[in-house]
Parts: structure tokens; sequence; C-alpha cells
């Protein structure tokens, strides 16, 4: 009786209480929406690489380093010379090392020249591996392998020729030696995805006649001779490196980041992650903060608006004591009220919630190769959602109880 | 500033000697900031550690008087047992099998006695924080603790004595490994230990 009486009120008052609602939903949705993200994030971060032990480059930073030469991301870092490379690769705690070469594109995609070893060595998620989809991987020199998201967007097949750009928006095309797609992987989740992959010696074999920096005009390599050509790379930008024994990574660490003959630096990679993190936290619990404020903000909003509704009910409620109602009653209706309003609000946040991302996570996994996780709500969100509803309780009472001394004052005449 | 000036030239002079046959590379050193490094691999947990001399005795220059020889020896004989620098939880059943415990003494830069050939070194007047040392050496205390357990998994975490042993100490950055993965953390004296759950 009681429910049936407070929802057909709140139906009466139906756009001032659908305002109230979509206010509050959406700071909610706003709340949920940073958590998520958040989570995706760190999630997204840590399961890109695993069961490589060392990250190799030039003298960085180990974040940006990271950031680089696995996701792509932030400012390039210097080359390393092949010399130091197989100085690197000879040593004897090294088990395997898969080298990689960045820095030129194919519309806004990286290009990135490794060799076949990295399709069996690159992990994610745990101990997933890098597999094809359809074609093969790279046999000839000018063949290119797709990650999933490039063959997608761009709407490559196997066959599709494809010319590589030099640098990463420029306007300078290697549009002499032109590329095959050979083969496409399977969606990874990882930033592989939106990699356009060659061997190292594809990317020597199109800088053949850029010694410069920039073509050199007239100069023109016929690609039957850049095929005789000795390809080995002169340089590369970081290499993966696998050890034998968990128990020599710092030795190999600090022999590399002390080599004599070139500034390195090696990193662990969980590690960098890590220290990223420690930084990227204080933002999250930032953002967090001021999303929790926003809800409070709303709540606040939504005990003003029962406020200024108290004295257009009035009559309402000196109905609801002629009816037999006593002023507890009162309290309970506008507490009922309260209760019905987030209770609806975070139903309509959740659909919000989810039409949100499901809009957003190709962009977002397009432009920052995160991949949001949408999936159902965890426990951790329904104490949040009976957090809220507590909360909501809280600041109906302040309203409440003034309406509580209305009907006890007013009675059954209301003198206006 | 006269002062620096010298110490400047000094150093530069120090510097271009020490280059003259190989490219210039500085390792980096930061009071107040120790490192460790923990591996795991089967049975075996490695600690290594490389501790900054301020951190320890509160100098870095090589100690020369008694009770400086006396203050590193102590510290060195702290070192000695681990229990003064971390602690591992019981029922992890660990034994030490092998401790190395020493210092590296940077002594790079010690014999400069011929540097008139190089006063036009003029522009480098960035060394002002050389000043504090008597001598250009950064000692560092490198210790190496290797332990066999019985029950590894069971190190869920480690706590280090090591910031109330050493009331000089910073911070520790401890590098992690094991065959889940790496990780890192920055261990500070008010939250003095590591957490390890699921690492392993």
């Amino acid at each position: 009786m009681l429910l049936k009486l407070s929802f057909s009120s709140l139906y009466a008052r139906l756009v001032t209480v659908g305002m109230t609602i979509l206010a509050i939903s959406v700071s909610l949705m706003l709340y949920m929406s940073v958590e998520k993200l958040r989570t995706s994030a760190y999630t997204s971060f840590t399961d890109t690489i695993s069961q490589t032990d060392l990250i190799v480059g030039a003298r960085a930073s180990s974040v940006q380093l990271l950031l680089y030469s696995v996701f792509r991301i932030g400012n390039a870092t210097n080359n390393i010379t092949w010399e130091s490379y197989l100085d690197l690769v000879s040593k004897e705690e090294v088990d395997w090392t898969v080298p990689i070469s960045l820095g030129d594109s194919h519309k806004g995609f990286r290009v990135m020249g490794t060799n076949k070893e990295f399709f069996s060595r690159y992990k994610y998620r745990g101990s997933q591996s890098v597999s094809i989809d359809k074609g093969y991987l790279f046999e000839d020199l000018y063949d290119v392998v797709l990650g999933a998201g490039v063959a997608e967007k761009l709407g490559y097949k196997i066959g599709t020729s494809l010319v590589v750009s030099h640098g990463l928006q420029s306007f300078s095309d290697h549009d002499d030696q032109p590329f095959r797609v050979s083969g496409i992987l399977k969606k990874t989740g990882t930033p592989v995805d939106n990699t356009v992959i060659v061997s190292l010696a594809a990317i020597e074999a199109i800088h053949v006649d850029w010694s410069t920096g920039a073509k050199i005009p007239g100069q023109l390599t016929p690609i039957d001779e850049i095929r005789e050509m000795d390809l080995t790379p002169k340089n590369i930008t970081a290499a993966l490196v696998g050890v034998k024994s968990k128990l020599t990574i710092f030795q190999l660490q600090r022999w590399i980041n002390e080599y004599p003959e070139e500034a390195m630096t090696a990193i662990l990679p969980g590690a960098a992650l890590q220290e990223l993190w420690r930084v990227v936290g204080v933002i999250e619990n930032l953002l967090l903060g001021i999303s929790v404020v926003v809800i409070f903000t709303t709540l606040v909003g939504m005990a003003a608006i029962m406020f200024s509704s108290l004295s257009e009910r009035r009559r309402e409620m000196a109905i609801w004591r002629a009816m037999g109602a006593s002023p507890f009653t009162v309290i309970g209706l506008l507490m009922l009220e309260a209760i019905f309003i987030s209770i609806l609000s975070i139903t309509f946040s959740v659909v919000l919630l989810f039409c949100v991302l499901n809009l957003l996570q190709p962009w977002i996994d397009y432009n920052y190769g995160i991949l949001v996780n949408i999936e159902m709500l965890a426990i951790k969100d329904m104490y949040v959602f009976a957090v809220f509803i507590i909360a909501s309780i809280t600041v109906s009472l302040l309203p409440a109880i003034r309406a509580y001394w209305f009907s006890i004052n007013d009675g059954m005449t209301i003198k206006l | 500033m006269k002062k620096n000036i010298y110490y400047s030239l000094l150093i530069s002079a120090m510097v271009s000697v020490s280059a003259a046959e190989e490219t210039r590379q500085v390792d980096k050193h930061e009071h107040g900031v120790g490192e460790l490094n923990i591996a795991i691999e089967g049975n075996a947990i490695d600690f290594e550690f490389f501790i900054p001399g301020a951190d320890i005795v509160g100098f870095e220059y090589e100690a020369k008087t008694e009770s400086d020889i006396a203050l590193v020896n102590a510290a060195l004989e702290k070192f000695e047992n681990f229990d003064n620098i971390f602690s591992l939880p019981e029922s992890s059943n660990c034994n030490l099998v092998n401790s190395e415990i020493g210092i590296n003494q940077d002594d790079d830069h010690d014999e400069h006695d011929d540097h008139d050939e190089h006063d036009d070194h003029d522009e480098h007047d960035d060394h002002d924080e050389h000043d504090e040392h008597d001598e250009e050496a950064h000692n560092e205390f490198v210790v190496h603790y290797s332990f066999n357990c019985g029950n590894i998994k069971e190190i869920d975490r480690i706590s280090f004595p090591y910031f109330t042993t050493f009331p000089n100490s910073g911070e520790l950055e401890v590098q992690f490994v094991s065959e889940i993965g790496s990780t890192s953390f920055e261990v500070e004296g008010d939250e003095p230990f590591i957490d390890l759950k699921g690492k392993i």
C-alpha cells in the first residue's frame, strides 16, 4: 500500500523526478566508467607482455622504453646498434632474443620490423602466443603480416598490396617498394592488433635509398638489386630477451646497463609497468575522488529538490494524514521515495554505462590500445550501490524530518 | 664560488683523464635510495642489495680514520646477520646457502695529480653538488644472499628491519622477479615490508 502510494506520488511528479534520476545516473555512470577504465587499463597493460624477462633498448627511462617498444606510445627511444645486439645475443645468460625495429608507419598504424621468432616468443595474457588467422608469416622480403585490427579497419585481405610511409605522419612514402599482405593475425587485444609487421630485412630494404634521412632524388635502386644486397640491419629499436635462469636476470641487466660501448637500458617489463602505475595511480585516485564528489553533489541536489517539493506537497501530505497516515508514515514515504529514486538511478546508470562503454570501446582500443572490459558488474560494484543507497536514505532524512514537522503542524488544514 | 670553480676544474679534469680510452658513462647514484633485487626460481631465492654508503654509515669517502673504519666494520657486521636486514616468513623454511658482503669503492677517480693542462674547462660549473664530498668517491655496500627454501610458496611477505638497523637509510627500490613475472616496489621505513601474495 505504502509502496504503491509512494510510487504513484513519484509518477505524478514525473518530470522533476525524471531529471533527478538522470542527474544521479549520469554521476554514478561517471564513477563506474572511471573505475572500469582504471581496472581495464591496468589489466590490459599487464596482460600485454608476459614471459619476456628483459626489454633492452637505448638509454632511456624504463617507463619510456616500455611504452615505446611494447605499447608504441610516447616518445621514441634511440636505436641501438646491431653490434651491441649481437654482443647481447652471445651472452651465456641469454636464452632467446627477438629484435624489433620501429619508426615507419602505414596509414597511422605502426610498422614493426622483427624476425619470425617474434611470433613464437611474444606472449600475452599469461602464456598465449600470437597466431596466424589467415595466410602465412612473411616468406618473401616484401611480405607483411597484419594485426587483426589493421586488417579489419583498412579492409585488407591476403594479397592486398600496401606502401609503408616514412616516419609516423609523413607524406613521403616508400612507394617504390610496395608490400603484399601474406598473413593476418588473430585478435589478441594487445597493441599487436594495430601493428603492421615486416621482417627486419624489409625495414633495411626500404631505407636503401634513404641514407640521408630523405629519399635521394633520382636515385632508385632497382628491387632486384636490393634483393641481392646484404640487408642485415644496422640498428634496431629494442630487443625482447628471455634468460635461461631467473636468478641471472639482474646480473644480465647490470651488464647491459653498464655496457661500455653503448649506452643501453635493460628493464623488467613488469617492474617498469608497476613503476608507471605508481604515477598513474595518483591520477586515477584523483579521478575517482572527483567522481565521488560528483555523486555527493547530485545527492545533495536530490535533497534540494525534495525540500522544494515539500511546500508544493503540503496538500498531498494533508490528504495522507486525513487518510490516517501518521507523521512517521510521512517520513517513511519520503525515505521510500529516496530509495526508489536511487534504485531507478542505479538501474539507469548501469544501462547508460554499458551503452557508453560499447560506443567508446572501439575508439579507446583504436586510439590507446586499451581494451575496455565490458563485463557484468563485480561484487565491488554492489558494495558501491549499497553505500549509495544508504547515502541517499541519509540525505533524504533531512527533507523527511521537515515533512514530519510540516505534517504535525499543519495537521489536516493547511495555512498557506 | 671560487671554491666551486676549483672543484669543477678538478672534476672535469678527472673525467677527461678517465675517459680518454672509453665511452663516458656514469652510473646513477642517489643518496637515500638503495636498490634491492630479488629473484626466485625453483626453491632458490636471491637477494642483492646495492646501498649508498651515506645510507649506512653516513659518508661515502674511503674510510681512513679509525672511527670511520670502525663504523664501516660495524655496518658490515650487521649485514653478516641477514635478520638485521630482512626477514622471511618462518613457514617458508629458508636456509642461507651463500652470502657475500662487501663495499664497492668507486675509486676510478683517485689518481688525479697532473691536471694543469686541463685549465681550459671553465664552462663546467654545474658540479656544485660535489662540494659536500672530501673526495670524489661514492662507495656502495654490495650485499648478496642466496637461500634455499623448503616451501618457497609460503613467502607472502618480506619485511625489512633494515630501516631500523640503519637509521640513515632512505627508501629501497625493489625489483622482483619470479616465474610468474616481474614487478617492483618502493619500500620506506613507515611501511617496511613488501606483499608478495600471488607473485611467486
